[in-house]
């Protein structure tokens, strides 16, 4: 599903961002990138979206090059991979339901699809009698969900989390956990860049570390993650 | 398609809506800029009618000679005719002068009555296309036979030309900054708008939104607004005409001070469709930086 070959990125003024990184993702897996702040996991996720491009290296995403993908090509690639942020990037101007039903209008899904939907994914979250809230008015785990749902709601192959539990106590950080491990096994991809020692310790799945932009450690599923 | 319209409308006014104070600054910012080139360009009109009636005044007399012959009489008529700067030709007889003359002086019989009817010479008045060609006009005829004098208000005249020319040179330097201040002050509230919402955009491209779809509706917005802050300013320029120089006008009858209610409509399309193009163009400009994710 995702696919590293050789991948290098060296930031303007020669900061290394990644070195010589190549791994493989399969369909349905469910996987934690690790690594402490300035590891390389943000630059990692930005480039499977495009939004940086690698120095060197291919990278294949759903067995298809993305380096070779014109520019106006990307929207369509990032309609396949959904993405939930620490920050939830919700629209403030927008309640529950528009926020989620926002992503399916951005690909021109009709109206009935979404109405269909819409409620159907924030249902999935638990956050129907939420609907007509604004983001402001939820707390942080249900704005995360709300995120979950948008990244959910057309249905892509791959989830990519870019610390989703960053800003979250334990508890909620747990029901976000099982909300995404769920997706997992209904057979979307997960990735999820972490730095959260509790959350990779409980699953126990597969986790690729980075330390300083190198890859140093890939521990398949089955092995006991200890966190990175 | 349709379903897009759709999409696009909705989202358009419910952005106007929810945003209501940018929309405010917005359209405020439009009309007032809008206004400003609106008052300059109809001011710039009711100068340049009085500026042109004017010159209109302005014509050349040249006097004949009492012993000039028929013959040259005639040659100086189609000389006169001929020139490409000249727009009409009257001739004066010594009798029509008289006449006017006595017109003239009515009130004071002592005058008329001791002049010969014979002492006023017959003369041509020409009307010229371009004012300014009036000095060279006047030294062509000057000297051909039967001519006497040419005359064609020399310095005074040479004066108001210049200062009629000043006047339009002054207009044509108000229109372009009024339209350069407008240019700035619409694109920069634009930008401003965009920039306040530049998260949503990024959020957008984010869950594969396409540029056409974000720009969209950020240029129908800028439609929007531009077309209101026009409406505002003309019927303010409107209201202008309708209160101060349409009565004016009615106090000061000998010179032309009021514009047509076709000028003001022809304005308030002119500032639409300046206001749309800036609105488009700003919105265009002003996305692209915030679209490169």
């Amino acid at each position: 599903m995702i696919r590293l070959e050789n991948v290098s990125k060296v930031y303007k003024g020669s900061v290394v961002a990644l070195r010589d990184i190549s791994t493989d993702i399969q369909k349905e897996e469910f996987v934690f990138l690790v690594g402490s702040s300035g590891s390389g996991k943000s630059t990692f996720i930005k480039m499977l979206l495009k939004e940086e491009e690698p120095s060197e290296g291919t990278i294949f995403v759903a067995g298809k090059d993305i380096g070779q993908l014109p520019r106006w090509r990307v929207p369509y690639l990032r309609r396949n991979i959904g993405c939930v942020f620490q920050d939830f990037k919700l629209l403030a101007n927008k309640t529950v339901r528009e926020n989620v039903a926002f992503a399916l209008e951005v690909i021109g899904r009709p109206k009935n699809i979404i109405n269909q939907r819409v409620p159907a994914i924030i249902e999935l979250v638990g956050l129907t009698d939420k609907l007509n809230s604004m983001p402001h008015e939820l707390s942080g785990g249900e704005q995360q969900r709300v995120c979950i749902a948008r990244a959910m709601v057309n249905r892509p192959p791959i989830l990519l989390a870019d610390e989703p539990t960053g800003n979250l106590d334990p508890s909620t950080s747990a029901d976000i956990m099982n909300l995404l491990e769920r997706l997992n096994e209904s057979g979307t991809t997960v990735l999820i860049a972490t730095h959260d020692h509790a959350v990779v310790d409980r699953s126990r799945k597969r986790v690729i570390e980075l330390d300083g932009g190198k890859l140093v450690r890939d521990q398949v599923r089955g092995v006991y993650g200890i966190g990175g | 398609m349709a379903l897009r319209v759709n999409y696009f409308v909705d989202e358009t006014v419910s952005n106007l809506r929810r945003n209501v104070l940018l929309t405010l600054a917005a359209v405020s910012t439009v009309s007032i800029s809008l206004l400003l080139l609106g008052v300059v360009m109809v001011g710039g009109e009711v100068l340049t009618k009085m500026v042109s009636s004017w010159e209109g005044k302005v014509e050349l007399n040249v006097f004949l000679r009492d012993e000039a012959t028929p013959d040259e009489v005639k040659a100086l008529d189609s000389q006169a005719k001929g020139m490409p700067e000249v727009d009409e030709v009257f001739f004066e007889s010594k009798e029509q002068a008289f006449e006017e003359y006595k017109r003239m002086f009515k009130d004071s019989p002592a005058i008329t009555e001791n002049v010969d009817p014979n002492a006023l010479p017959a003369s041509y008045r020409i009307k010229l296309k371009d004012p300014n060609s009036a000095e060279a006009v006047a030294s062509r005829l000057q000297g051909q036979p039967g001519v006497d004098e040419v005359q064609f208000g020399g310095e005074a005249m040479k004066r108001l030309l210049k200062f009629t020319g000043v006047v339009r040179t002054i207009l044509v330097i108000a229109i372009v900054l009024t339209l350069g201040a407008a240019i700035l002050l619409i694109a920069n509230t634009i930008r401003l708008g965009i920039y306040a919402r530049r998260k949503e955009i990024g959020i957008m491209k984010l869950v594969g939104a396409t540029n056409w779809f974000i720009r969209v509706p950020f240029i129908f917005e800028g439609t929007v607004q531009a077309a209101l802050g026009a409406l505002v300013a003309s019927a303010l320029i409107y209201a202008g005409k309708v209160f101060g120089l349409d009565r004016m006008q009615d106090a000061i009858l000998f010179l032309p001070l009021t514009v047509g209610s076709g000028s003001i409509v022809r304005m308030f399309f002119t500032l639409l469709l300046i206001g749309i193009v800036i609105g488009v163009f700003g919105s265009t400009l002003a996305l692209r930086r915030f679209l490169e994710v």
